[in-house]
């Protein structure tokens, strides 16, 4: 026996699965670190073209001059905030008309085709459109990132509101709950699994109608820098670039993980 | 004794976009104060819709149904139904919230009924941490809790396992007959019904009439005792053989 009384098959079976955990993140690690080191290796030995292939150090070197020089804060600042703004505008009228259409059956029946055409339409079709209506600034590109997200939360939403349970809506009818309770002390709470599914959703689709809107019309951002550094050939500023966009929606990306686990701890679904 | 609930002549028709069917058919019925009635019939032949009936959550299409008591009905299901983002003492007060009437007497008696039924050390945990029986009897407290006169059961057990639905079974009686309620319970369980009721009503294969009414002749025994006792098997070979005629 060992100081946790464990038997020693328990403590073998523990220390086998310590020690895969470790291999994994080994691997993990190794996989990045071999990728980076041969692209370096080959660019040094000048196997591929430092122009158009760029190289680890060169684009932590851009990064070094982008961040040294503030300019990437204006950039980061401008495609957060189209992201965020896209993101919460999207999620509050995505769920609002998901709402309306729970709740009155016709309305849903009546509108159903115009959302399965509207969900398949590629939004950014109505890219000369909304420049033409909303001109060539951050209003623009958030009109596109809601555009892209706001149809993906009505479906994921409404689809949430519809699989309440029938027994327990049948149960809180023989207790004679009128529509409204069953909305709020039924349906939204069974639905927060699904609500926090949609943010999931919602904060990648953001990011895409953000950096697309970008593409199509800016005079900042990261989406901007991307494009700008590929018309003037600069590869170490794309790539660059497009590492910072990882780490921003990485990073929003593990904040909507952390607030569903902080509503999921407290609501037991 | 009173007469709670009267059907007359009701009949229920459901209609789809593939036809009609006619689900309930001429029954009529009285359920006595105090009263444990149960329903058997032939699978599929409208029992839950006979219960819904009752409950006034569909209202016949033809026929009448008077209710002379009070409060609705309580309904209680095949499944606990517990909400699983409230804890237990939440749950049961969710009909007094729905009906506006959480005042701090009808929590006093919510917190009264966990006591007498064992159930108040577990209050405030969530109903995953309970067993199907426990949740069970914490479902039957949720419907006591605003004082229905009438309980409705359809099927409350079924979803139990062998051992628990008896034990469960035995529990749900004695509270229902310490708290002095009229039940109807919907069950496809002959024994269940023998082992519970005054009196059973079975009813035809669908459309659904009343084929016959049973009158039981155990004496305020649990539905253990009574299970034991040789009359037992006697109506389990009646009603058994009037079910498959």
């Amino acid at each position: 026996m060992n100081k946790q009384g464990y038997s020693a098959g328990h403590v073998a079976y523990l220390k086998k699965r310590r020690r895969s955990a470790v291999a994994v993140n080994v691997a993990r690690v190794a996989i990045l670190a071999g990728v980076l080191g041969a692209w370096e290796l080959m660019y040094r030995l000048g196997v591929i073209d430092g122009f158009i292939f760029s190289a680890p150090s060169r684009i932590f070197a851009t990064l070094g001059g982008l961040f040294a020089s503030g300019e990437i804060y204006l950039h980061i600042g401008i495609t957060l905030y189209e992201t965020l703004a896209g993101f919460a505008i999207a999620t509050v009228a995505g769920s609002a008309v998901a709402l309306a259409l729970w709740w009155n059956e016709k309305l849903r029946k009546i509108l159903d085709p115009y959302i399965v055409v509207l969900n398949s339409l590629p939004k950014i079709a109505l890219g000369p459109i909304i420049i033409i209506w909303f001109g060539s600034g951050t209003r623009a590109i958030i009109v596109m990132a809601v555009l892209i997200a706001v149809v993906v939360t009505t479906i994921t939403m409404l689809g949430a509101f519809l699989e309440t349970d029938a027994d327990k809506t049948l149960l809180m009818r023989s207790m004679g709950a009128t529509k409204v309770q069953i909305l709020t002390k039924l349906v939204i709470p069974s639905s927060l699994a699904g609500f926090i599914n949609m943010l999931k959703i919602n904060i990648g689709m953001s990011w895409i109608g953000s950096i697309m809107g970008e593409y199509l019309v800016s005079k900042a951002g990261i989406g901007y820098l991307i494009v700008y550094g590929g018309q003037v050939f600069r590869l170490d500023l794309v790539y660059a670039s497009t590492l910072i966009l990882l780490a921003l929606a990485a990073g929003m990306y593990a904040l909507v993980s952390l607030a569903e686990k902080l509503i999921v701890g407290k609501n037991r679904i | 004794m009173k007469e709670l609930l009267t059907l007359e002549g009701v009949g229920f028709v459901y209609h789809t976009p593939d036809g009609e069917t006619v689900a309930v058919d001429g029954l009529s019925f009285t359920v006595k104060e105090g009263e444990f009635v149960s329903v058997i019939g032939p699978s599929g032949c409208g029992k839950t819709t006979l219960l819904g009936l009752m409950s006034g959550l569909l209202s016949p299409t033809e026929g009448k149904i008077t209710f002379s008591g009070g409060e609705k009905p309580g309904y209680m299901l095949q499944r606990d139904e517990l909400f699983p983002w409230r804890t237990i003492r939440k749950n049961v007060l969710l009909p007094l919230e729905i009906k506006k009437k959480l005042t701090k007497e009808n929590a006093e008696y919510a917190d009264s009924l966990f006591e007498k039924y064992g159930l108040a050390d577990f209050k405030e945990q969530y109903p995953d941490r309970l067993s199907g029986g426990m949740r069970q009897r914490v479902a039957l407290i949720r419907t006591l809790v605003f004082k229905p006169e009438v309980l409705l059961l359809d099927e409350p057990f079924s979803a139990l396992d062998y051992q628990t639905r008896l034990s469960v079974c035995e529990d749900v009686y004695n509270i229902i007959r310490r708290e002095n309620k009229t039940t109807v319970l919907v069950t496809h369980d002959i024994s269940e019904a023998i082992s519970v009721s005054d009196r059973i009503l079975m009813l035809t294969p669908r459309p659904a009439r009343v084929k016959k009414v049973y009158t039981l002749d155990f004496k305020e025994e649990s539905p253990l005792k009574r299970r034991k006792n040789p009359r037992f098997r006697e109506w389990f070979e009646i009603l058994w053989r009037d079910l498959n005629e």
